[in-house]
């Protein structure tokens, strides 16, 4: 288990009648993009829901690797995931929020900090220079991601002022403020032209090198898919029918059925 | 615009005439009046009439101007206008409103009556301020505010006149107790959708209403508690018959014993009590939890996404205002002298509601603006009382239409990269 | 046993009246998802309209059967229109709002009927003669007589009837079937050429008629009424709507029932001055425990 991050074993999502996921198990590394493919509503935004706590899992677990402590990400429910077992996410329809600032966006994901410093809102309304201090500190990681990204200049605008791929790419910064150790992102490149995209390439490519964090990624676009991704998962009605490098995925005969369909 | 549209517009006024028969001839038209043998019908053609022909000419007018190819968008001009003068001039505004509210009592038009209608305006300026914490900052609908108000009224109703505490040792306990409410009457329902948390909250409401009015060992039930004392000045009391040993304002000052004299202070009381409201919520909005009520408003589900605990959230917003809403209730108390269950409606919290939503929500000018003329001018007009209540529903139908967001729409962010936008 | 039983009675009665305003509200939600909160006033009003009637029928000499079908039609005409003015001018512009838009807005019109009734018929209740005599007596040598009067028993046979004419409004007619598919997808109703606005403001007139029988039936049960009827009588009716499970019309003729029953038993049985404070304590515990009543379907969000 040391360079598995995360271990999904026996994953089953049922709807009443309807199986959503079916006895899914698969792996994702340390310092690696690990990639979800499939057609669509083979279930890959559910496992994310699933991971994430937002669905509880009808059978199966889910494991995380926190730095050599396991996490057994079914005991945690929506926010606690995120709080305690830092797994990050973005969304399929972005989830900004839009009539706040783009610098009080990334505040916001800092809240559990902040509101430990702050003392519980006791320091800050008396304005305590511990809580000013720390304060500044996530204006400062703010301004870091925001480089990165080259938003800065528009720190305070509103949030959802900004054109569809800066918003895109706020989210995943936003993720990233809150020190995640798994950032999943569910389809990051939809809707992003090239040009965006090879950008979007460039930065989950940084946050692995640089954050050694692990990645998990919802993607249609193939091209990012094959640039970037080091492990592919590919899922069909919520069935895993391959799992391996994107080279070999590329190449599996069931992948190409599931995909193009098969040959009559 | 040429004679199809005007054939159209005919036959929409004529339509529209003919469903506003149906509404008012019934109702308006009429009116059964009470006598000894029972109900007669007393006939109202002529105010019948004239809401017709309104219906029917306002119809007409208005396809009249969205016919036309540049529409004329009085509302809306008047809005924008209203919302240009106010931005930006938010300290200004500030400042010159303090300076104003702080003279007010000692300006030569105000007589004992309008110092009265300055106090109950500033007492729902509280208010206001207070519900904007739940309503406006964290966007949770919460109809049964007066329950809050109700609680600090008779906590401290009670505990004055059963110990014989002074208003001062009384106000903070009473706000705690308003604020253990809160957290008791939140905690079970603040998971639920906003529509359905709007009913609840209404029907907690309620039953505080009618616990009050039938727990007559306890809150002495529609009889209400009277003899509440009134705050002191440093220790002096406002009265003309002093206990022993008490001192009075009057004589401590070498001036002759007025009833206004009270009166003045209670404003300066209520004054400082909805400014320290102010000063709070304008402090927390920049604290993390602030933000976060701000988050969950605009989307639950993102906040818990990175980390915020939503229930927790709420549960802070809601016992924080709840806290308000009690101090405003001691102090209604404490200048009434008496209390009883009628003080604390439904009707209470809408208008509550009803300002917090005018005013845009959030915006705490927009607060101060919105009850000034809900409560100050209304209650200026007082022939108009029946009318009142009919042009508050009105406001509130007309500001979801045209401006949902408020007169005051525009959102200061709390905290800037680059220094503050001019 | 007897005085139970007249209690079981009355309850039934009254939930008659709760039911019939409860499919209002649970129609309204099922099909644009929101609470109508001026439903109870619309309810008001109709019973308003069958008071003046009233007074106006009982002028001339005609029998009291006709007079009932007649004040039955009008009050349901004229409330109707009530109805569907304030779905145009106050609901249907704020459809694509944010979610609380609706909701205010159909608080302020709850005030502006309030107060227009208030206004335009006085302030005092309004109060008539009974028009219905006449009982039959159960138990009549026991201590307590159970009394049922023709009364109560026009008003059930009244309520069944237009349940059975509304189930097979809804089940098998057009519009019932267009009124089913908005509520699952307007979208895609509009696209299959079904006029959703049409629709939506028929279940408006629908629902406003109904509530306007209900008012009709409070006059002659009751005999006495004021412009705060509504208030009341519509967080009840909305109790019921969800407790029957929001969306069910059986569910809110279910619910009209138990929350009749559980108010007249706890009159009876244990406190007349608590008997609001029971029904809103339901109102609390069934949507905080309960949202999805009993025949509701259960609502999950996408994430």
């Amino acid at each position: 288990m040391n360079e598995q991050l995360l271990v999904v074993n026996n994953l089953t999502m049922k709807f009443g009648g309807l199986i959503a996921i079916d006895n899914l198990s698969f792996s994702a590394n340390k310092n690696q993009i690990t990639s979800i493919i499939g057609p669509n509503g083979a279930g890959k935004t559910t496992v994310f829901n699933c991971l994430t706590g937002f669905y509880k899992p009808t059978s199966g677990n889910m494991i995380l690797n926190k730095e050599g402590k396991l996490i057994p990400l079914n005991d945690y429910t929506d926010f606690k995931i995120a709080k305690y077992a830092k797994v990050a996410r973005t969304f399929q329809n972005i989830r900004l929020f839009p009539a706040m600032s783009v610098l009080e966006n990334l505040l916001v994901a800092q809240h559990n900090d902040l509101m430990r410093a702050s003392g519980f809102s006791i320091f800050g309304l008396l304005n305590l220079k511990r809580y000013r201090y720390k304060e500044r500190q996530a204006v400062e990681k703010a301004k870091y991601w925001l480089d990165i990204i080259g938003l800065t200049s528009r720190a305070d605008d509103d949030a959802g002022d900004l054109p569809y791929g800066d918003q895109r790419k706020l989210e995943i910064i936003r993720a990233m403020c809150i020190d995640p150790k798994l950032l999943c992102l569910d389809e990051p490149a939809a809707g992003l032209n090239p040009k965006e995209s090879s950008e979007l390439n460039k930065l989950l490519e940084f946050i692995k090198n640089d954050k050694k964090i692990g990645i998990l990624l919802i993607e249609h676009d193939m091209s990012v898919v094959m640039e970037i991704s080091d492990h592919v998962v590919v899922l069909n009605y919520g069935k895993k029918i391959f799992e391996g490098t994107p080279q070999a995925t590329t190449q599996n005969k069931e992948v190409i059925e599931a995909y193009l369909g098969s040959e009559e | 615009m040429n004679s199809e549209d005007l054939k159209k517009n005919i036959k929409d006024s004529l339509f529209t005439g003919l469903i506003s028969l149906a509404l008012f001839v019934p109702i308006v038209g009429l009116r059964t009046e009470i006598q000894k043998e029972g109900l007669y019908i007393d006939p109202q053609w002529g105010s019948t009439f004239i809401l017709v022909a309104i219906c029917v000419i306002g119809r007409f007018l208005i396809n009249l101007n969205s016919q036309r190819s540049e529409k004329i968008n009085v509302l809306g001009k008047f809005s924008s206008g209203v919302s240009n003068f106010f931005s930006g001039k938010g300290k200004q505004f500030a400042i010159t409103g303090i300076l104003f509210a702080i003279v007010f009592p000692f300006l030569p038009f105000t007589d004992r009556y309008i110092l009265d209608v300055g106090i109950m305006v500033l007492t729902y300026i509280m208010l206001g301020w207070g519900l904007n914490i739940v309503v406006g900052l964290a966007g949770l609908l919460d109809l049964g505010y007066v329950a809050f108000y109700a609680v600090g009224a008779y906590s401290f109703a009670l505990i004055s006149t059963t110990f014989g505490w002074s208003f001062w040792v009384c106000l903070p306990l009473a706000g705690m107790f308003a604020a253990f409410f809160g957290i008791l009457l939140g905690f079970p329902v603040l998971r639920l959708r906003g529509d359905y948390l709007a009913i609840v909250t209404l029907g907690f409401g309620e039953i505080i209403r009618i616990v009050l009015i039938n727990w007559y060992d306890f809150t002495n039930g529609p009889d209400g508690i009277g003899g509440i004392p009134r705050p002191s000045f440093f220790g002096l009391e406002f009265t003309n018959n002093p206990k022993e040993g008490v001192e009075t304002f009057h004589s401590f000052f070498n001036l002759e014993f007025s009833n206004v004299h009270k009166m003045i202070f209670l404003y300066y009381v209520i004054l400082v009590l909805a400014l320290i409201t102010n000063y709070f919520t304008l402090r927390i909005r920049r604290l993390p939890v602030g933000r976060a009520w701000e988050a969950l408003r605009e989307d639950e589900i993102a906040c818990k996404s990175l980390g915020v605990n939503p229930t927790n959230t709420k549960l802070t917003a809601f016992a924080i205002g709840a806290m308000f809403g009690g101090f405003a209730g001691s102090f209604f108390a404490t200048k009434q002298g008496f209390i009883s269950p009628e003080s604390f409606t439904f009707i209470e919290s809408a208008i509550i509601v009803a300002i917090v939503v005018l005013g845009g929500m959030g915006s705490q000018t927009g607060v101060v603006l919105a009850a000034i003329f809900l409560i100050g001018f209304t209650e200026i007009f007082r022939e108009l009382e029946q009318f009142r209540m009919i042009a508050f529903g009105l406001a509130m139908v007309l500001i979801m239409l045209f401006k949902p967001k408020g007169i005051l729409e525009h959102r200061e962010p709390t905290i800037t990269l680059h220094g503050e936008k001019k | 046993m007897e005085y139970f039983l007249q209690q079981t009675i009355n309850g039934v009665t009254l939930g008659s009246i709760y039911g019939l305003i409860a499919i209002g509200y649970t129609m309204v939600y099922g099909i644009i998802g929101m609470i109508n909160f001026a439903h109870g006033d619309i309810f008001m009003v109709g019973a308003f309209i069958a008071l003046i009637s009233f007074i106006i029928f009982g002028l001339t000499g005609i029998a009291l059967p006709i007079v009932l079908l007649l004040v039955l039609l009008i009050s349901m005409l004229f409330t109707a229109c009530y109805g569907w003015s304030v779905e145009k001018l106050a609901y249907k512009p704020l459809r694509g709002s944010f979610r609380l838009a609706p909701l205010i807005s159909a608080l302020g019109m709850s005030i502006v009927l309030q107060n227009f009734v208030q206004v335009a018929q006085g302030a005092r209740t309004k109060a008539i003669h009974p028009l219905f005599s006449g009982k039959l007596e159960f138990f009549k040598d026991s201590d307590f007589v159970v009394i049922l009067s023709y009364l109560q028993i026009f008003m059930v046979f009244l309520t069944v009837g237009l349940m059975i004419l509304f189930t097979y409004l809804i089940t098998k007619t057009d519009l019932g079937r267009a009124q089913r598919a908005c509520e699952q997808d307007k979208t895609m109703a509009s696209l299959l050429g079904i006029n959703v606005d049409r629709t939506i403001s028929v279940t408006f007139i629908l629902g406003s008629a109904l509530a306007s029988v209900a008012g009709m039936m409070f006059v002659l049960y009751y005999g006495v009424i004021d412009f705060r009827i509504g208030f009341l009588a519509g967080l009840k009716a909305f109790t019921a709507a969800v407790l029957g499970g929001i969306g069910s019309l059986p569910g809110a003729m279910l619910g009209g029932l138990i929350i009749g029953l559980i108010e007249t038993m706890w009159s009876g049985y244990v406190s007349v001055e608590y008997k609001d404070v029971a029904a809103f304590s339901i109102l609390v515990i069934v949507l905080i425990f309960f949202p999805t009543g009993f025949l509701g379907k259960p609502d999950i969000e996408k994430v």
